[in-house]
């Protein structure tokens, strides 16, 4: 394998400079985020509780979620078993949900 | 042998520094893996009741302090925008850049836990407690709207519990980037050893990103109600 260029390995002999955040990403991700906190906040209180408020606050929490992970918790860089496991755990918390809402919205349903 | 191999950071059973950081970020996404699914079990529960309940969660829910709850939310996300610049600031070797965000991250935290103090506080006044503690007037306002006033303070208890648990967390986190402060002004946080910083801020992140789950099914469930 070819040596990396020597200006660059002198003053970066780790790669460690190769993948710094930009800033001006950073802050659009930053004011993106707090724009999205108070839409919710806003449109929640428009809305009032209606069957469509708390499916929409959700999707507007997990936006914010999903950019906090791929931006500021660099998913977006990650390796593919840093990537594996975030996605593991919403697997297993789908598991979650799903065996004990099959089972605690169904025990009214009394079979014979 | 390539250059990576000549650090003091590089520990012995690792074969370069690019090996190691990857080790230390995906055993703390593992440990962040866990935290997920101890915050879906409260999730969980919560949703189980608040499809049982519906009306009795909003109504309790209008009664928290929205306007401090939003406070918070601009303090956490501003502070893992500073979190996420202390990283940059680790790998480009500024060490006074690295303390600087990670000191505006702590205020950041510190302020949160002051506000949640001051909410927690004017809720115990309002009587906005379960069990002995509960306002009758919640009570009153409860039976009148036709809603059951336990309920009411079922959700009270999912308040505190939630909101108690993800400050428990923060507090950790204040300790956690007070360390790396400390650690950064003794000059132990070289680049190479960026990944302590990036570690620290993967579980910060986290606790912000359980607090914009937080903010709606809390504080946002009874936005807009009319007493």
């Amino acid at each position: 394998m070819a040596e990396p260029n020597t200006a660059t390995a002198n003053d970066d002999p780790h790669g460690i400079r190769q993948d710094v955040d930009n800033p001006a990403t950073l802050i659009l991700v930053f004011v993106v985020l707090i724009g999205l906190a108070l839409a919710n906040i806003g449109i929640s209180g428009a809305m009032g509780p209606t069957k469509l408020t708390l499916p929409l606050q959700l999707a507007i929490a997990s936006v914010q979620a999903g950019l906090v992970a791929y931006y500021f918790m660099h998913l977006r860089q990650g390796d593919k078993v840093v990537i594996l496991t975030a996605l593991s755990s919403l697997f297993w918390m789908g598991i979650l949900f799903v065996l004990f809402l099959a089972d605690y919205l169904t025990r009214h349903m009394v079979v014979g | 042998m390539s250059a990576s191999t000549h650090s003091s950071v590089l520990k012995h059973h690792f074969e370069d520094l690019g090996q190691q950081h990857a080790c230390e970020r995906l055993g703390m996404w593992m440990f962040l893996a866990t935290e997920i699914l101890f915050f879906g079990g409260l999730f969980g529960a919560y949703a189980m009741y608040r499809i049982w309940y519906p009306h009795e969660f909003e109504l309790a829910s209008s009664h928290l302090n929205r306007t401090l709850a939003t406070i918070n939310t601009i303090f956490l996300i501003t502070s893992s925008l500073t979190m996420t610049l202390a990283i940059r600031s680790a790998k480009l070797g500024q060490r006074g850049a690295l303390i600087g965000n990670l000191l505006i991250t702590v205020a950041l935290a510190t302020a949160f836990m002051v506000v949640k103090g001051f909410e927690y506080a004017e809720d115990f006044h309002e009587q906005l407690v379960p069990g002995p503690g509960f306002g009758t007037h919640y009570h009153q306002e409860a039976i009148s709207k036709g809603l059951d006033p336990a309920k009411i303070q079922l959700f009270l208890c999912f308040y505190y519990v939630m909101t108690g648990i993800h400050g428990i967390h923060i507090l950790v986190g204040i300790g956690c980037i007070l360390w790396l402060a400390w650690e950064a002004w003794r000059g132990t946080i070289p680049p190479e050893n960026y990944s302590t910083v990036e570690v620290v801020s993967l579980y910060w992140h986290l606790v912000d990103a359980i607090w914009l789950f937080l903010m709606p099914l809390l504080y946002l469930a009874g936005a807009g109600m009319k007493h």
